[in-house]
């Protein structure tokens, strides 16, 4: 773009000092690994046959043909930036809504800003570029969802603006329809008058005028209700529109993100959804758990070893499980309830007045369960 | 003369009232018992500014809210008018009541008009005198003479400057005036016209604008230009205290849409961008100076920022120099983002963003684009988001105001690329940006220009409706009425437009359509330039010249045109012809040209034949310039002055008004053409004993003749709608033969003047008129009225044609 500006006649290549005076199709090329200008044949010239160093003195870099490219901004120094701002952005694309407030979101903007302005300005760059390496190893993940956020937004955003630009052309349309119709229809009214008037006697000429400016005055409020109508409509149409493509904004905006990383501050903590278990019939109520004990195989006790071989108790379908669970169940009973609580309680709300008989309490609560089953 | 409305009384310092003056005054009061916006519409000479203000006066003095009363006003010499027709007023009232009342009225104009610092006031451009003002007057510099450092200070300000608890800041110079200054009492109570201000100011050694400034919240009425008031920049700052109960008055109002978008509107060249970007080069050095003398102030101002906007609010003052160009409701309540939060990075976003709107000037053809995909591009370029780019403004004031610069006017660049920044980052809709690579259709070499228009009167003028209750728009020509209330989006409690009453036909309003030899005439861009048309035209400006005593003025759509038929003109002899009997003067876009030849204008008017002055429809002559008496007994009008359609910027208009408003492109456009012609018509007629003939020369304006304003619409007759030139010009030697008859003031009584008997007699008519009304209604009426004559001429029967070649022909 920039090489296309005729005013500079007398710009000069920095490498072969052909100037653009001589060769007006003359383009400028960088590469960003020392953005040094030079020209297109310059290029060819040095690069055609593999990587070389750069031809400017001093600069001792090697580049490559492949990366070099026109540049986008006049100032080099802010082509540069921009460069490594896309670097940098690329990787530290937090959003947002990921943040616990404002301020965080805030202060890591201003760190953001800071590690650009260290690798644009050439201070602590090295402890910069491992601090983002670290950073975009961790959280790989998250910089993917984001980047992908990023993506869907801005093919939204697109699609939002070419659907609005047609409707507008299609409403620009209507009206130049409208306009056109309303003309030829005058341009009719008119004609047809003059005719009548041009046909019919001379004592007629009071009631045709009259009559041609009633006709006139009807078609024209006929339209106005007519294109008041069509508006309605249209303008309904739009609201259901704009209703349709507000909605893929607002979707997938679940935050990919797992781990919080080390180098950014004040990022909310993400709660991962848990993953669905399945279905219990019991909510939760395993058969066969005690909260006080757990039942074993066998205890000896000498009286029910000896029942434990004896075929003809067995025979009968005497099962010691059965006995051993029951009587551990009755030794159990009654320990969770405490009865000196229970009886302050219930003194304390009958007092208030506000006791409630237990039994109504339970059937209240069954006949609202029952609703809701 | 003291009359009564309903029981308002009504002090009016002259002995006659007219009848429209009357209907006016009622009208006015109706609107302000309501409560509500009104829009009015008043002949241009019959004494519109005086009306009101003895209204609003009265209004004020005899209800105990006492409503304080802005007018605002186009021009500089119209606020000076007003002023002292304001000072009469209250000279009468106070003979009349017998004592002084208190009341207190002030002008506020620029700093180059009122500045009385001897070196400062003789710099010509407004904004180096504001920037060398605030070099002389800011905070800080008075700090800094605190501390004792050498700095210019000025004498003028000093003395009305005072901190919070009223005491002065420099006590060798106020101690002369302590007793008698306190911040509501800088200047007495009275009216100051600009003038008088500025003598008080050079006699107490103070300040003109200043006083003024500071004591706003004290005055009754306050009379300013629209800007301090539309201008979201300046009116954040000059008008934030006033309260909600305000009268506000735009007077000579017909263009007030037009004041509305320029106000929001930034232009940006190439050239402002490679000073700004210098401009943003001396910053980054600025910043580096401070970060090693004075490092703490840059980490205030960082802290400040942090806590947010609010805090850095409390330390506004008069001195800032740029304020934020959002309006008031959408004021930024958050902190600023993190991203500009240091004053480096401020810098390098602010570089980055200049940088981006450099390449986009280098594109070779014309883009039109809504702010939301500019935005878009410019993250997709350069990663600056939305969200700090709508603080750019407000984030430069600080930084400006941290840094201590003096010499501003280095940094107006700067300032509009932030202005710019923020208002296309805060509204998506409502503005468009067109970049125009080229000046003209035919140039080769690129003279790339990013406009940021605003294509809503309405965002401008929007904070002035919801704030004030009574908002009154008033104007000579403002026809048709309910235009206005639709571009600006308000309700009107009440629309008026009054007719004149005359005792005699004093004005002669004709509409040419054909020329001489029949043919008609017409500036459509079809036949525009056929030597038909242009002889036609040159006929009837020969023709007028030859028959009208002194002033002849002639308007054209457009100078280019302009240019065009007076080159014709001369091959043709048509200049040598009206050369005999009168002298030739032109507008040009130069402003001090023009001023010459105006008084040139005005010295041959008054002695010898007169002189007929060529000038532009659009141009400062049609504007704000009277032709009164002898200075313009004729006025044509040759050509409806469209605008120029296809201006990129006005098609984006027209399609915003026709999505958003329903008003179409040509109805728009014929109502613009129509309202500058009535203005053009206007400027001949300066009060009643005035007289004038007034041409209309197009074919296409005989459609247009409804969209007159009223007053005009009804002087005219039916049969002098459609003349040919030698009939215009008969009509037009008869009626100034009549006009030359001598004519008594008392002729005019009980007519077009009223004493106070007659609007006594008015009064008691209008009551018995009531009564019947109400008598009819409660009677219900039996016999319909018989079919009423059959026989109805239908003049305006195709009123509402297209004007099918105003869109095809002129825009080619």
């Amino acid at each position: 773009m920039a090489s296309q500006d005729p005013r500079d006649e007398d710009e000069v290549c920095p490498v072969c000092k052909s100037s653009r005076y001589l060769n007006p199709n003359m383009r400028f090329l960088i590469n960003p690994e020392c953005y040094h200008k030079m020209c297109e044949s310059c290029v060819d010239r040095i690069f055609s046959s593999g990587p070389a160093s750069c031809p400017v003195a001093g600069c001792r870099k090697t580049l490559r043909k492949n990366r070099f490219r026109q540049q986008t901004f006049e100032d080099i120094g802010v082509e540069r930036e921009v460069d490594i701002r896309r670097r940098v952005m690329h990787i530290l694309n937090r959003r947002e809504e990921e943040f616990d407030s404002k301020r965080a979101y805030d202060d890591f903007l201003e760190q953001r800003e800071e590690i650009i302005a260290n690798l644009v300005y050439r201070t602590d760059v090295a402890k910069t570029e491992a601090q983002l390496q670290a950073y975009a190893q961790e959280n790989i993940q998250s910089i993917k969802a984001n980047q992908a956020l990023e993506e869907q937004e801005a093919t939204s955003f697109q699609k939002k603006i070419l659907m609005e630009q047609e409707e507008a052309r299609m409403r620009q349309q209507i009206a130049r329809e409208e306009y056109e119709n309303e003309r030829r229809e005058q341009q009719a009214t008119r004609e047809d008058f003059l005719t009548r008037l041009a046909s019919g006697s001379a004592a007629d000429v009071a009631a045709i005028t009259h009559d041609g400016h009633k006709v006139h005055l009807k078609k024209s409020s006929a339209r106005r209700s007519e294109e008041d109508r069509i508006r309605q409509k249209q303008a309904a149409l739009r609201g259901t529109e704009g209703k349709r493509t507000g909605t893929p904004l607002a979707m997938g905006e679940t935050p990919g993100a797992t781990s919080g990383a080390g180098l950014i501050k004040g990022l909310r903590k993400i709660k991962t959804p848990e993953p669905e278990k399945p279905y219990d019939p019991f909510m939760g109520l395993v058969p066969g758990k005690r909260d006080y004990y757990t039942q074993l195989e066998s205890y000896p006790y000498a009286f029910l070893d000896k029942l434990r071989s004896d075929t003809t108790v067995q025979a009968g379908g005497y099962d010691l499980q059965e006995y051993y669970s029951r009587t551990l169940l009755e030794a159990f009973a009654g320990l969770g309830c405490f009865v000196q609580e229970e009886v302050a309680q219930r003194e304390a709300s009958s007092a208030l007045g506000i006791s409630k008989p237990a039994a109504t309490e339970g059937a209240a609560m069954a006949a609202v369960g029952r609703n809701t089953a | 003369m003291k009359f009564f409305i309903d029981d308002l009384p009504v002090l009016f310092p002259y002995p006659r009232v007219y009848p429209e003056q009357y209907a006016y005054m009622c009208d006015l009061k109706k609107t302000l018992d309501a409560g509500g916006h009104c829009v009015l519409e008043m002949p241009s000479g019959t004494g519109k500014t005086i009306s009101l203000l003895s209204l609003i006066v009265a209004y004020q003095q005899h209800y105990p809210e006492h409503r304080k009363l802005i007018y605002c006003s186009r021009t500089m010499s119209e606020i000076e008018k007003a002023l002292a027709e304001l000072k009469g007023l209250m000279k009468y009232r106070s003979q009349e009541l017998g004592f002084e009342e208190e009341f207190r009225a002030l002008g506020l104009t620029s700093r180059k008009n009122l500045c009385l610092h001897p070196s400062v006031k003789r710099e010509k451009s407004g904004t180096v005198v504001d920037a060398r003002c605030r070099s002389l007057t800011a905070g800080f510099v008075k700090e800094k003479k605190e501390r004792g450092e050498e700095v210019d200070l000025c004498i003028y300000h000093e003395v009305c400057q005072f901190d919070s608890s009223g005491l002065y800041y420099s006590a060798n110079w106020v101690s002369k005036n302590l007793d008698l200054l306190e911040p509501h009492n800088l200047v007495p109570p009275g009216v100051f016209t600009l003038d008088g201000l500025s003598r008080y100011g050079e006699e107490h050694k103070q300040c003109p604008y200043f006083s003024a400034r500071r004591m706003m919240p004290w005055c009754n009425i306050i009379i300013y230009s629209y800007h301090y008031l539309l201008d979201p920049k300046i009116a954040e700052r000059v008008s934030r205290e006033l309260s909600k109960d305000c009268i506000v008055v735009f007077d000579e109002a017909h263009n007030i849409d037009n004041v509305c978008i320029e106000s929001l509107s930034i232009d940006l060249s190439e050239d402002s961008l490679r000073k700004a970007t210098r401009g943003a080069t001396n910053l980054e050095r600025k910043i580096e100076e401070m970060k090693s003398t004075d490092a703490e102030k840059l980490q205030n101002e960082y802290s400040k920022l942090v806590e947010g906007l609010q805090q850095a609010e409390q330390a506004r003052e008069e001195d800032q120099f740029i304020s934020n160009p959002v309006l008031p409701d959408d004021l930024l309540k958050e902190a600023v983002p993190g991203n500009i939060r240091r004053a480096e990075h401020f810098v390098s976003f602010l570089k980055r963003f200049i940088e981006y709107l450099k390449t986009r000037m280098k594109v070779t053809h014309t883009i039109s684009e809504t702010p939301p995909s500019f935005l878009t591009h410019l993250k997709d370029l350069t990663y600056i988001e939305r969200k700090p780019l709508r603080f750019c403004a407000e984030r430069l004031t600080s930084l400006v105001r941290t840094l201590e610069l003096v010499n501003i006017e280095d940094y107006q660049p700067l300032q509009e690329v932030a202005t710019f920044a923020t208002l296309v980052a805060t509204y998506e809709k409502g503005f468009v940006l067109i970049l125009e690579p080229f000046e003209s259709e035919a140039a080769t070499v690129p003279n790339p220009i990013l406009h940021f228009t605003c294509l809503d009167a309405a965002i401008a003028i929007k904070p002035v409706f919801d704030r004030f209750s009574s908002v009154i728009i008033t104007s000579g020509t403002l026809s048709p009425l309910e235009m206005y209330p639709k571009m600006l989006g308000f309700t009107t409690v009440l629309q008026e437009s009054y007719s004149m009453t005359l005792a005699r036909r004093s004005f002669l309003p004709m509409i040419v359509t054909r020329g001489s030899d029949q043919a008609q005439v017409s500036s459509s861009f079809g036949i525009r330039n056929d030597p038909g048309v242009v002889r036609n035209y040159g006929t009837l400006v020969t023709e007028f010249a030859r028959i009208t005593p002194d002033g002849v003025v002639v308007f054209f759509p457009s100078y280019l045109y302009m240019e065009s038929i007076i080159s014709m003109w001369q091959g043709m002899g048509i200049l040598d012809q009206i050369w005999n009997y009168k002298l030739i003067l032109v507008e040009t876009p130069d402003a001090q040209e023009s001023s010459l030849a105006l008084e040139t204008y005005r010295t041959a008017c008054c002695n010898g034949r007169g002189a007929i002055l060529f000038c532009v429809a659009r141009g400062k002559v049609s504007e704000g310039i009277d032709f009164d008496h002898h200075y313009g007994r004729a006025v044509l009008c040759i050509g409806v002055p469209f605008q120029y359609t296809e201006s990129r910027i006005l098609k984006a208009r027209l399609e915003f008004l026709r999505e958003n408003y329903r008003i179409r492109e040509n109805d728009f456009l014929s109502f613009d053409a129509m309202r500058h012609a009535a203005q053009c018509l206007g400027r001949v007629l300066r009060g009643k004993d005035d007289y004038g003939v007034m041409v209309l020369a197009d074919r296409r304006f005989e459609r247009k003749r409804p969209q007159l304003p009223k007053w005009i619409n009804q002087a005219m007759l039916d049969s002098e709608t459609n003349l040919s030139t030698d009939m215009a010009v008969a009509n037009a030697k008869n009626f100034l033969r009549t006009m030359a008859q001598p004519f008594k003031s008392r002729d005019q009584e009980g007519i077009s003047t009223w004493s106070l008997a007659d609007i006594e007699r008015h009064e008691a008519k209008r009551k018995a008129e009531e009564a019947r009304m109400m008598n009819q209604e409660t009677a219900p009426v039996h016999q319909m009225n018989g079919a009423p004559s059959t026989i109805q001429i239908v003049e305006d029967e195709y009123d509402d044609d297209i004007d099918e070649d105003l869109m095809m022909l002129d825009a080619q």
